[in-house]
C-alpha cells in the first residue's frame, strides 16, 4: 500500500506513539483533507506534521465540491442513525474522498468502517483502525508488546472483541 | 429511528443502502460502545481534570460521560486535537471497538 487518508484524533494518537514512524512501512505517505488542518492548533503537533509535508511523507488534500457533496450524504446518514458513533464533517470529506479513490481510511471511530460495508458508493474503501494498522506490522509476541507500548501512549483501550479477533492476549491489569 | 426511516433516509440522500447489515451492525456496535462510559470513569485522572482551566474541565468531564471527541468539540468549540491530546494527559481512555 502507498497512500492511505487519515483522520485527525488517529494522526494525532499515532503522532503520540513511541513507534510512530512505523506507519509508513505501510504507507509510503498519509494524506490528510486540509478541511482536518484547522483542528491541528498545538505547536508540538503542527511541527510534526510540517515536519512530515516537507519529509513528503504527509500531504494536505485540496477541497473539492464532488467530494463535499458524497461526504454531506455520508454524514446526514451516520449522524441520523441511533446508535452509531457521530462522525465530523472534516471525517466524512476524508471518508468521501478515500471511497472515491480506492484508498484505504485510517480512523479510530467505528462509524466509518459500518457505513462502508453496507453503503454501496463506499464499496471502494477499507477501513482501518490503530489495531488494524498495530496487526499489519507486528506479530506474535511483538505485537502484544506494540499494543501494551501503543495503549500505554495513547490512551486508547482496544474492545475486549477486537483483541480476542485479532488474536492478543494482554496480561491481566492489578488492582 | 425504525428500518422504514432509515430506508426513507437513504432513497433521500441518494444512497444505495444495505438496510439490514447496516442497522445489526450499529446496534451492536451501540453495545460494544455503552461498555466503555464505565471504563472512562474508573480510569481518568480527576485530580488532572479538576486542576484544567474551563471551559476544558467541562469538556473533559464530558468526554467521560460520552466519549465522542468529536460530539464534545462540536458543542463546546474546543478543537478534537486539543481534546485528544487534553484526552491524553487526563488518561480518559478511547475505547476502540
Amino acid at each position: 500500500m502507498s497512500l492511505a487518508v487519515a483522520d485527525t484524533c488517529l494522526l494525532i494518537n499515532w503522532l503520540s506513539f513511541r513507534r510512530w514512524e512505523d506507519i509508513f512501512r505501510l504507507f509510503r505517505r498519509i494524506l490528510l483533507p486540509s478541511i482536518m488542518v484547522p483542528e491541528l492548533r498545538s505547536q508540538r503537533i503542527r511541527g510534526r506534521v510540517e515536519e512530515l509535508v516537507y519529509r513528503g511523507r504527509l500531504a494536505i488534500l485540496p477541497r473539492a465540491d464532488y467530494v463535499d457533496r458524497e461526504a454531506l450524504r455520508i454524514f446526514n446518514l451516520v449522524n441520523s442513525t441511533p446508535g452509531l458513533p457521530r462522525i465530523d464533517e472534516p471525517e466524512a470529506y476524508g471518508l468521501a474522498y478515500a471511497a472515491l479513490h480506492g484508498l484505504p481510511f485510517l480512523t479510530d471511530n467505528a462509524s466509518p468502517k459500518v457505513a462502508a460495508r453496507s453503503l454501496s458508493s463506499l464499496k471502494g474503501v477499507v477501513v482501518y483502525d490503530s489495531l488494524d494498522l498495530l496487526v499489519m506490522l507486528y506479530r506474535g509476541s511483538g505485537l502484544r508488546t506494540a499494543v501494551e507500548e501503543f495503549m500505554s501512549d495513547t490512551s486508547v483501550v482496544f474492545s475486549r472483541e477486537r483483541l480476542r479477533e485479532a488474536g492478543v492476549e494482554l496480561e491481566p491489569r492489578g488492582g | 429511528m425504525s428500518r422504514e426511516e432509515v430506508e426513507k433516509l437513504a432513497k433521500l440522500l441518494g444512497l444505495e443502502l444495505d438496510v439490514e447489515s447496516y442497522l445489526r451492525a450499529a446496534e451492536e456496535l451501540a453495545r460494544r460502545v455503552a461498555e466503555g462510559a464505565e471504563l472512562r470513569r474508573r480510569s481518568a485522572d480527576w485530580a488532572y481534570i479538576e486542576s484544567r482551566p474551563e471551559p476544558l474541565r467541562t469538556a473533559l468531564k464530558l468526554l467521560v460521560e460520552t466519549g465522542d471527541v468529536k460530539l464534545v468539540s462540536a458543542v463546546t468549540g474546543i478543537s478534537p486535537e486539543t481534546l485528544e491530546c487534553e484526552r491524553i494527559e487526563a488518561r480518559i481512555p478511547r475505547l476502540v471497538v
